[in-house]
């Protein structure tokens, strides 16, 4: 449709042509008619008359029609009726003939013009249909305005058959104006520069005001009343689809900040019951050592204060957490990562919780020669506290804790933190990662949820999968780091360094 | 000058002031504090302190900056106090001439121990280097380019050497990933820090008793390498 080839129709529109064409017609059949003068009934020559008169009137309506008819209706007489090349006539019934032919021509011109008028206008109503009903296919379902406005463009420009269509849509809450143009691809680019005003606009008028409007640029042919009629039926149509988007963003904003709200109570409900029970015990701790009535023994000092340091790193745990989960939340959690060997990272999670391990054995199995991982450092370190930590929490005291890794694959690195706890029934294992998810088994022991799931959300920022499983004799979790770092890839270390 | 060595605070938290002044105090330090970071570089200016304790988050400026106007003219050793998750920043003070750091909240003992590394630091710069280093059965000389380790001499390649020269001469201080890769390969490789790893764990191997458990090479998470040399 986008194609400029001069259609039949538009010749057509050339004035004069058509009358020309009927004149013509005419004058063929008149030609061929004289072949056979004399040797044919008048009336039939009336008859075959008709046939300029009925195309005339078919093909290019009702005006060329008449036109076809009054000079049939003169070269009938002019030729045929005697006396032959004079305009007059002897006969009366000649004369009746004659103006009998008149009339039925003028009559039957006026009919298939009136058929064709009927049919031209079934064919618009048909496009308008067909045009909507496209319209209405392409914007069902969007939820952009964006792409809302450039299928209506994209729409208007075809249907119709336009040099130029914008559509503005204002800003809704929130997002930038927009305002899309859609050119026909076959107009060379110094023509369509030349357009200037818009030929017909039509308002994108909602139930809030104006939200925007559609100009459409098309010189020739002008535009129809029928047309200006169908760009505001698009008009309301993409208006229509423009509300229901914003409205669905509406309610997604509000469910995000629902959301958020129920996060930040929980979060608040639980950090200030788990915060306040180290405060309670390191303030404990400082009011009996300042109590001059007791004479502590230098052991009793040194528990009381192992308690203090204890608590301060517990504290500090529960902080790098918080901060971390409201990273996750926000969608701000990004690893900025590097080579790191997970043995030195172990290592040092193990000593800083070392205070923290002298009740359990700890089995640690991570060779050293396992490839690199790209990790953010900080991030995997608070991964494995978090899940160390979690086995100490959850296992009896003297029992074993397991720390192993090993390589999967070439792409993969297997990392797991095991004990011999409690089992977790099957259909909690996934729910443990849920935001201040705790299984009901777990009652009596603090927590403020946040563990696990923020293990989670580092370990998938790493491109990686955590998951729980039971053991015969015990729980572990489970994460894999992926080797690949396509932004910066492990070289092998050559021996030109050496 | 006071025979007491002269430590100048710059933090902005009064609690940690406050703390800092009562701890030092007691171990006979004498203690400045100042709260801004103009502050803090004119009170350096002004007392020549013997090492300089700062804090990267100030309100008047970023602590990094203030480490690297302080490093266009003075010497003093800096020791940079940060939280944990402020890392990038720790490096780059680091890199702009801090001698070593600290992360919040930190033991009393650690923080001492980083003061006597940085005051001996600017007691050396001024005398002479020693061209032997020895530590935990380890023997490192500079000038013969031998390392022997219980009496044997232990076989290093010339990138192992040149690492462990680099670290063994800056013994007791913090070095970053950067900061080694390009002295000892080249300023191009300073984000290659694989390169470092693999070297690290290869003279682990050369030199610790227990690898896994490095008593002399330590790791600073994410941020580097130290040599510790017992005394």
């Amino acid at each position: 449709m986008a194609s400029r080839r001069v259609s039949p129709e538009q010749i057509l529109n050339i004035p004069g042509l058509t009358y020309l064409l009927a004149f013509i017609a005419t004058l063929l059949v008149s030609g061929v008619l004289m072949l056979f003068r004399g040797r044919i009934n008048s009336s039939i020559i009336a008859l075959l008359y008709i046939l300029p008169v009925a195309l005339s009137s078919a093909l290019w309506g009702l005006k060329p029609g008449i036109t076809a008819a009054f000079i049939s209706f003169l070269a009938f007489n002019f030729l045929f009726i005697p006396p032959y090349y004079t305009l007059m006539v002897h006969q009366t019934l000649d004369l009746l003939a004659l103006l009998v032919f008149l009339g039925t021509s003028v009559f039957i011109s006026q009919m298939f013009a009136q058929n064709k008028l009927s049919l031209a206008k079934a064919r618009d109503h048909e496009r308008e249909t067909i045009s909507l009903s496209e319209l209405i296919s392409q914007l069902a379902g969007l939820t952009d305005d964006r792409e809302i406005a450039t299928r209506l463009a994209a729409q208007t420009l075809a249907a119709f058959r336009a040099e130029q269509v914008i559509v503005l849509v204002d800003a809704p809450v929130n997002g930038g104006a927009i305002s899309i143009l859609q050119k026909d691809a076959s107009i060379p680019e110094g023509r369509s520069s030349s357009v200037s005003q818009p030929n017909l606009v039509a308002p994108l008028q909602s139930a809030q005001g104006l939200i925007g409007e559609i100009q459409l640029y098309r010189r020739t042919p002008p535009i129809s009343a029928t047309e200006t009629r169908l760009l505001h039926t698009f008009a309301s149509q993409a208006v229509l689809a423009l509300e229901r988007a914003r409205l669905l963003q509406t309610e997604q904003r509000a469910r995000v900040l629902e959301e958020n709200d129920r996060f930040k109570s929980s979060l608040l409900s639980s950090v200030s019951h788990e915060l306040r029970s180290p405060l309670a015990a390191i303030k404990a701790a400082i009011t009996s050592l300042q109590d001059d009535d007791v004479a502590w023994d230098s052991e009793g000092r040194r528990d009381l204060l192992d308690m203090v340091e204890e608590e301060t790193d517990h504290l500090n745990l529960l902080v790098g957490n918080l901060l971390n989960m409201s990273r996750i939340e926000a969608g701000a959690l990004k690893p900025e990562k590097s080579w790191n060997a997970l043995s030195e990272l172990v290592g040092d999670v193990l000593g800083r919780l070392h205070q923290y391990l002298l009740r359990h054995q700890i089995d640690v199995d991570v060779p050293d020669d396992l490839p690199l991982v790209p990790v953010d450092y900080y991030q995997m370190d608070q991964v494995i506290t978090n899940l160390v930590s979690n086995s100490v929490k959850y296992s009896p005291i003297g029992s074993r804790l397991r720390i192993h890794s090993r390589q999967l694959d070439e792409h993969t690195l297997l990392f797991c933190s095991s004990n011999q706890g409690p089992s977790v029934p099957e259909e909690d294992l996934e729910r443990i990662f849920d935001k201040f998810y705790r299984t009901s088994s777990t009652n009596q022991i603090g927590g403020t949820g946040l563990g696990l799931s923020i293990c989670k959300g580092i370990v998938e920022a790493h491109g990686g999968k955590i998951w729980a499983e039971n053991l015969p004799d015990g729980f572990q979790i489970c994460f894999t780091i992926p080797l690949d770092w396509e932004a910066q890839p492990m070289e092998k270390i050559g021996s030109g360094t050496i | 000058m006071s025979s007491e060595p002269h430590i100048l605070v710059i933090d902005d938290e009064a609690q940690i002031l406050r703390a800092l002044r009562t701890i030092l105090t007691a171990r006979h330090f004498r203690v400045t504090t100042a709260t801004r970071g103009e502050d803090g570089l004119a009170l350096a200016a002004a007392q020549s302190p013997d090492a300089i304790i700062l804090d990267l988050s100030l309100p008047d400026m970023d602590g990094v900056e203030v480490c690297s106007r302080l490093r266009e003219w003075s010497n003093i050793p800096v020791i940079v106090l940060s939280v944990r998750e402020s890392e990038r920043d720790k490096v780059a003070a680091l890199d702009k001439g801090a001698d070593d750091y600290l992360t919040k909240p930190f033991g009393v003992d650690e923080l001492l121990a980083r003061i006597r590394v940085a005051l001996r630091h600017s007691s050396q710069a001024q005398g002479s280097k020693s061209t032997t280093i020895s530590t935990a059965g380890l023997e490192i000389d500079l000038v013969r380019h031998i390392v022997t380790r219980n009496g044997q001499e232990v076989k290093l390649t010339a990138t192992e050497y040149k690492l462990l020269a680099y670290l063994a001469g800056h013994a007791g201080r913090i070095l970053t990933h950067q900061a080694i890769l390009s002295h000892v390969w080249d300023p191009e490789d300073a984000n290659r820090v694989e390169y470092l790893r693999v070297y690290i764990r290869q003279l682990r191997r050369k030199l610790e008793e227990d690898p896994d458990h490095p008593k002399t090479i330590i790791n600073e998470p994410g941020i580097g390498y130290r040599f510790i040399v017992n005394d």
